[in-house]
């Protein structure tokens, strides 16, 4: 009895160890990955049906730093990500406009849409390099924030040749896709004459060096 | 109806034709467009990215607009070349 005891006791106190999911790469230890890109590679793109027509937009003006232990990314995921509204891009100026006035997304009085990571969750080891998991944080948009779960995806390169003709550093590339209800921020959804769909698909493209 | 009048009722007609012409070459796209999203791959990671490049796409916005100041220009012009009563 004292036997399976001691084994329980054992399992209970290295569980989280046993279950932390994580890079393995050559870097250890934990690593800070800054989003800022001066290209404007980085990218957020929007997309909403409408009657009339499908609008397929992106954002470019994304700033932030994300933060885990690479061996450990499932239990200390941190960080926070910033996008300007200003950079939104429709494709039709007068669209643009829209977007960012005061019937919309009021880039004036909000100009940042935010998101902070609270936790990963259901991380999947996809290569050794690789990791499938939904994250949940707090939204910040039009002056309301909501918490939302987003699938993401996050690839860890290790510095090489090809990294570097990028960024210097490692590098760390995100993807991840949510929607967005337009009436739980408070954006009404008439856009020149059309009515855009409701909910938003979101999804995010960037890549993060822990040299920037 | 006169001979002018003939001809502008012709040219507008015309214009109006071509400009619905031109909106169906270029893909009867609603709204008119000076840049479009192409998909280019990224070579480090794999997925595909989005980019804005410059390219005009005519939309039925445009046509409608040139087709308003035709039918505006057009009855103006056939109002004024209108046969004028001699009275003696």
């Amino acid at each position: 009895m004292k036997k399976i005891k001691f084994i329980f006791l054992i399992v209970t106190i290295f569980s989280p160890v046993l279950i932390a999911q994580g890079f393995k790469v050559k870097s250890t230890g934990s690593q800070s990955f800054n989003f800022e890109d001066k290209n404007g590679r980085n990218q957020i793109t929007f997309y909403s049906a409408t009657p009339l027509e499908d609008i397929t937009g992106t954002a470019n003006g994304i700033s932030g730093t994300i933060s885990f232990d690479v061996a450990n990314f499932s239990k200390t995921l941190k960080g926070s990500l910033t996008v300007k509204v200003a950079s939104m891009n429709s494709g039709i100026e007068l669209r643009n406009q829209h977007l960012k006035s005061a019937n919309w997304l009021n880039a004036e009085k909000y100009p940042d849409i935010v998101f902070t990571i609270k936790e990963a969750m259901d991380v999947k080891q996809i290569e050794t390099n690789k990791l499938e998991f939904k994250v949940r944080g707090d939204f910040t948009m039009h002056g309301v924030t909501k918490e939302i779960i987003a699938d993401a995806e996050a690839t860890y390169l290790d510095e090489s040749e090809q990294t570097k003709r990028r960024a210097p550093g490692d590098l760390l590339g995100v993807r991840a896709k949510f929607n967005v209800k337009l009436s739980d921020y408070g954006v009404n959804n008439q856009i020149i004459g059309n009515k855009v769909a409701e909910s938003i698909e979101v999804s995010v493209n960037m890549v993060g060096s822990n040299k920037n | 109806m006169n001979k002018k009048q003939k001809l502008i009722l012709l040219i507008g007609f015309f214009v109006i034709i071509i400009s619905f012409l031109i909106w169906a070459f270029f893909g009867f796209e609603i709204f008119t467009k000076t840049q479009v999203l192409v998909e280019s791959k990224d070579e480090l990671f794999g997925w595909s990215e989005k980019k804005w490049v410059d390219k005009f796409i005519w939309g039925i916005d445009l046509s409608l607009a040139i087709s308003g100041i035709t039918i505006f220009i057009s009855g103006f012009l056939l109002y004024f070349f209108r046969n004028k009563k001699i009275t003696s």
